[in-house]
């Protein structure tokens, strides 16, 4: 699909004042499900790993610190953005609201219930992938900007993961794409139908995925380009309150963005029985989160080496054999 | 590709209190690191000088925070050996059993430290606090404090230890035990911290005697030396238990070292409450008027959780007159640099972990 294509596409929704409304409703519902998601998923990261730690988590700031999160925006919000004396002033001031808007334009090309659709551009999966590795491209150029050492250590090692993950995870979403038979969401959220999830049908290839998917949303065991414990905050090291919280609120973002497309992919996205689709969809994301959290809250670290191994030698055969087991059971 | 100079701490999140490292780092590995040190640095050796015999122990416990009941104990001991004091059976076993307690306390602390240092987000971490603070509240029982002891007086403890100690003490080593087998399970079985630890950060048995490093690293380079059992002191000669060995000279070794001491100090102190004899351990009161010093020159050995520790002591009737430390953290440290040659940048922080560093006890 040329560059053309996609502009058209986008495009359509807007086509026409009632479009226009139509549009726009849409993206203002979408945007207020990320803030919702996000919000929530910061309240259960903390508690749940809470748990697991044998602490409370947050509890003074309204009930079950519910609002705790509400608490820390305000705080993070409200501190002064300083620009570091060696930053690149510009890029490291552009690259975070950047970041943001790519994110939040990638949920939006989600669907998200029969109802609440956005553009279908034929090949939703495959843009979504290719638009979501421009974001350890985005960090590099932040980590880089800022002038820190520990930043440009982050930078370097978010940018080099990339070619860890990115090629399994694409193998992987090609055989998704061949049993669907299009790379459209719509037309793999109806290749599986209510049960047939790709999950069982290719439970290799959802292993990979969610290892790969690991990577690329730079969740542990691979958050090599944060590693508080070696590079003090890593990329974000030399980054002023109100951007340290930007930079939270893109990651939730992309965490939500990669659990819809692994719902959407691998677990039959919003079918399901009784509740309302968009109930499924979010529940079925949640699951996922929740998964994530508890590798998080389990497991060291990775070294970069070891990931690029784990990557070409482990990740991308398997992406390649699960590719071929689909091709010769379910492609004859 | 260049060599660019990063300067880590003296506040950083894995350089476990004010120690900063001066790496070279060539793209991912690093060629060289320098540790500078002197920031926790408080004159203990020279403080002391001007301190009578009695006041000078909670100075010592601040060394190694740690593990302060072995500092406190190991300066008690320089005391007694100058002035000649004796201790009773039971003075001897209950200081055994306080230090071993003190041991399994220290690695839980080293565990939890350590698999944060490997990037696992603070669930050991807490995890080790909490069965620590278990142990900690049998030291509290005895002593009073929390964290700062002072629970040694010459000639023996400030207080017997309360009855129905046995008991508690046995249910929170039950407790311990059954925890580090969790533990173990979790972290060897993790293929994640495997990697991390596996032939990261080798130190040779040559290279380890040169550099003078001692305790869990020593012994993790496949060195037999343990004070405990070569040099024995109080009843360790009496008690049953083996030093912990391992000879694969790298992080993960030191790991395993210190996990089997671990084991190893639940026997001991188990062995020792079963054959503790009647009796009192109380010692003799703080405000004692100190006959002139029998010995002069002393020097009493230890093994600490870090490693061997060596305080001399030049004693004068009511105060030292002049006393100098050698601490395990400080030989330990040494090695850093030799270990951390080569390595990724990610090991440097999991090789400073193995080492169990506590500043307070490298600056003095």
């Amino acid at each position: 699909m040329s560059t053309g294509d996609f502009v058209l596409a986008a495009m359509q929704i807007s086509a026409g004042a009632s479009g226009m409304a139509a549009a726009l409703s849409y993206a203002l519902t979408v945007l207020l499900l990320i803030v919702a998601f996000d919000y929530a998923f910061g309240w259960a990261e903390r508690k749940v790993i809470a748990k697991i730690q044998a602490r409370h988590g947050p509890t003074y700031v309204g009930r079950f610190g519910l609002l705790q999160n509400l608490a820390d925006i305000i705080k993070l919000l409200s501190k002064e953005h300083a620009v570091p004396q060696k930053a690149s002033s510009a890029l490291f001031t552009l690259v975070m609201p950047l970041m943001l808007g790519l994110s939040i334009f990638l949920v939006l090309l989600v669907p998200f219930s029969p109802d609440l659709l956005g553009p279908d551009l034929g090949m939703g999966a495959l843009v979504v992938f290719v638009l979501l590795s421009f974001m350890p491209l985005m960090a590099f150029v932040g980590g880089i900007s800022s002038g820190n050492k520990f930043s440009s250590i982050g930078a370097q090692r978010s940018a080099l993961m990339l070619m860890a993950y990115e090629l399994p995870a694409m193998v992987v979403l090609a055989s998704v794409g061949a049993l669907a038979g299009s790379y459209g969401f719509l037309d793999i959220i109806n290749a599986q139908a209510l049960t047939n999830w790709f999950a069982f049908t290719m439970p290799l290839g959802f292993v990979v995925f969610f290892v790969a998917m690991l990577a690329e949303l730079e969740r542990p065991p691979f958050d090599m380009r944060e590693a508080d414990s070696e590079l003090v905050a890593g990329w974000l090291t030399d980054v002023s309150a109100p951007y340290f919280g930007l930079a939270l609120f893109v990651d939730y973002t992309r965490m939500f963005l990669g659990s819809l497309v692994m719902a959407i992919l691998f677990l039959g996205g919003w079918a399901g029985p009784v509740l309302p689709p968009i109930a499924w969809l979010l529940l079925k994301a949640f699951a996922i989160s929740f998964a994530i959290i508890i590798v998080r809250a389990t497991t060291a670290r990775m070294k970069l080496d070891r990931l690029l191994r784990l990557g070409w030698v482990a990740l991308l055969p398997l992406a390649i054999l699960n590719l071929i087991i689909t091709f010769m059971i379910f492609m004859r | 590709m260049t060599i660019s100079r990063i300067n880590i701490g003296p506040v950083h999140p894995s350089t476990h209190g004010v120690l900063r490292l001066v790496a070279d780092i060539d793209g991912d590995t690093v060629v060289g690191v320098e540790p500078h040190i002197g920031f926790l640095h408080r004159g203990v050796e020279k403080l002391v000088e001007n301190r009578m015999y009695m006041q000078c122990p909670p100075y010592f416990e601040k060394l190694d925070y740690v593990a302060p009941m072995s500092y406190d104990e190991i300066y008690v001991a320089a005391v007694e050996q100058a002035l000649g004091v004796e201790l009773s059976e039971r003075a001897a076993y209950s200081r055994t059993i306080l230090l071993e307690l003190q041991r399994i306390a220290s690695h839980l602390l080293w565990l939890g430290t350590m698999s944060n240092d490997l990037g696992q987000f603070f669930g050991m971490f807490m995890w080790a606090f909490r069965d620590r603070d278990r142990v900690l509240r049998l030291l509290e029982e005895v002593s009073g404090a929390r964290m700062f002891y002072v629970n040694m007086r010459l000639g023996g403890l400030v207080r017997d230890f309360q009855p129905g100690f046995d008991e508690r003490a046995l249910e929170v080593l039950g407790y311990v035990e059954r925890r580090v087998k969790e533990y173990e399970r979790f972290i060897e079985k993790n293929p994640v911290f495997i990697e991390r630890m596996k032939n990261v950060g080798v130190l040779t048995k040559d290279m380890a005697i040169e550099l003078g490093v001692t305790g869990p690293v020593l012994r993790g380079s496949g060195v037999d030396y343990d004070v405990r059992k070569d040099n024995p002191y109080y009843v360790y000669g009496k008690l049953n238990f083996k030093t912990q060995v391992r000879s694969e000279c790298d992080c993960l070794s030191r790991y395993k070292v210190r996990v089997m001491e671990i084991r190893e100090s639940i026997r001991l102190v188990r062995e020792a409450l079963r054959i503790m004899p009647e009796g009192s351990a109380v010692g003799m009161p703080t405000r004692l008027i100190i006959p002139a010093a029998k010995n002069r020159i002393v020097g009493v050995s230890r093994e600490m959780p870090r490693g061997e520790c060596f305080v001399y002591m030049v004693a004068d009737p009511q105060r030292p007159y002049r006393l100098s430390i050698r601490a395990p953290s400080f030989a330990n440290l040494a090695a850093l640099g030799e270990m951390a040659k080569g390595c990724k940048t990610s090991d440097l922080f999991a090789i400073l972990g193995s080492l169990d560093l506590v500043m307070g006890d490298v600056d003095r």
